[in-house]
């Protein structure tokens, strides 16, 4: 069975266990109805008709990437630590598969299972909206505005969520990962030192803002860092997404000794 | 003192999770010294410092309440004992309490004694953290008991810190909001009615966590609905 063979068999189990979690979906529904009925007078619900189908599902997807990224974390953060402690790590090391090939599985099944609610959650908004302003192209955009604003996001945060609680276990990855999310994304820059508006902020305001046409949030605003927040547009949206992907890796590459370290101790 | 063993083993018990007040504190720390790096302002710096006090330390606390009572490999054993369990469960979370109380303590002093204090007078200094503590604490146990589910409890917990956090002026300025808006004195200061929202929050906190408690008691509201 070749590596890919193995990666692709950890993938679908993966996705088949996490897709049924009751809580992943109970989450997602509850926050995305939070931020709904949350989302004040600036929020896309308030966009005037007429406003151009580009924004207005990118507005649905910044403001959906404020919460649900968190319930994913949370969802996320015991997939690697939780085989030892059901007594199934010595049984996985035994197995052909290759602790890349299942730390690889693992986040590609953790990532689309956490990507198909997310998914529903802007469709059902492009279809809420279609009502309201009679525009088909609502849906095409509410894909776009996924892969562009939602998913790299979501690969950053998966691959984070799998590896850090394996270095500070899940409750304490837990209380970080909250604190991170509110200081590297929604902090003002001006007032605080943060990575908030950076081209690392996996909340989307890059591709938000190049979507949108206006500044989302705080991309590319005066304050720390400020060689991270270049001009917004095109190719600074490209320069972001790329710079979330990559960053995913490094923590993906640390998973597979790090989880050899662990199961061996034992 | 015949007990001391027993507090000893669940101290030893907590582990990494009771470090969760201790990861606050040196986050709000190395923040501080990253700001005070950039030239930030010294009522900004002791802003932050206070901040530490009175939002990570309760989410922190909230946070490990429930791997405290979600995660128990012999929990059917600790129902067949002598002992009920909710009472082993309450000496964790007074452990978890006892250390955040303690580290909170020594954390205001330290302020204090480096004239980094810029909360209420000292009497009232344990307000800071110990209210939102209770009410954070309170509702992540609740909702683990009614939900068994950490992911849910753990997401509530967090989007509740982040909504009160990203929404602070609708807190402060809506009448039926303000009594329990948790960040009032790093958001506000200390306004003729802090003494009025540390009352409601302590009081709701109280409740929360008694009826979670109440609910604890139920052994099927031990049992988790997914694996931890």
């Amino acid at each position: 069975m070749t590596t890919a063979r193995q990666t692709w068999a950890v993938t679908r189990y993966e996705f088949r266990m996490q897709i049924r979690k009751r809580s992943l979906w109970i989450t997602t529904a509850v926050l995305a109805v939070v931020l709904t009925l949350t989302q004040g007078d600036r929020g896309p619900r308030h966009l005037p008709l007429g406003t151009p189908p580009r924004e207005v599902m990118a507005g649905w997807a910044l403001l959906m990437s404020i919460l649900l990224p968190i319930g994913f974390g949370m969802v996320l953060a015991d997939r690697l630590t939780r085989d030892r402690r059901l007594g199934l790590a010595s049984l996985l090391e035994s197995l052909p598969t290759g602790r890349g090939a299942l730390v690889a599985g693992k986040y590609l099944g953790g990532l689309a299972s956490t990507a198909v609610p997310a998914a529903l959650v802007l469709l059902t908004a492009a279809a809420a909206e279609t009502a309201h302003r009679h525009d088909p192209a609502l849906f095409a955009w509410a894909v776009v505005a996924f892969a562009l604003i939602t998913l790299p996001g979501l690969a950053f945060v998966t691959a984070f969520a799998l590896v850090c609680p394996l270095l500070t276990t899940a409750p304490l990855f837990r209380v970080l990962f909250v604190g991170y999310w509110f200081w590297g994304n929604m902090l003002n820059p001006d007032l605080f030192p943060s990575l908030t508006g950076t081209l690392l902020t996996p909340l989307g305001d890059y591709p938000a803002t190049w979507l949108m046409g206006e500044r989302a949030l705080y991309a590319g605003a005066d304050g720390w860092l400020e060689f991270l927040r270049p001009q917004p547009g095109g190719t600074t949206t490209v320069l972001a997404i790329a710079l979330l992907l990559l960053l995913s890796l490094p923590p993906l590459a640390l998973a597979p000794p790090l989880l050899r370290r662990r199961n061996l101790s034992a | 003192m015949k007990h001391l063993p027993l507090w000893r083993h669940e101290l030893r018990r907590a582990g990494w999770t009771a470090c969760s007040p201790a990861a606050a504190l040196a986050a709000t720390l190395a923040l501080t010294a990253a700001a005070a790096a950039f030239g930030t302002a010294r009522p900004q710096l002791e802003r932050i410092l206070l901040t530490g006090l009175e939002a990570l330390i309760p989410l922190s606390a909230g946070m490990a309440a429930v791997a405290v009572v979600s995660r128990d490999p012999s929990r059917e054993l600790q129902l067949t004992l002598p002992t009920p369990y909710t009472t082993t469960l309450g000496r964790r979370l007074a452990v978890l309490g006892g250390l955040s109380a303690a580290l909170s303590i020594a954390f205001s002093a330290a302020l204090a004694l480096g004239g980094w204090w810029n909360g209420p007078g000292l009497p009232y200094a344990p307000l800071v953290w110990a209210a939102p503590l209770l009410w954070l604490t309170g509702l992540a146990l609740l909702v683990a008991a009614l939900g068994r589910s950490v992911v849910l409890a753990t997401t509530t917990v967090a989007a509740v810190w982040l909504g009160e956090q990203l929404f602070a002026t609708s807190f402060a300025t809506t009448p039926g909001l303000r009594p329990f808006f948790l960040f009032m004195t790093t958001r506000i200061g200390v306004p003729t009615d802090w003494d009025a929202n540390r009352a409601a929050l302590t009081t709701s906190g109280a409740l929360l966590a008694a009826l979670a408690l109440i609910l604890l008691r139920r052994p099927e509201r031990l049992l988790t609905e997914e694996e931890t």
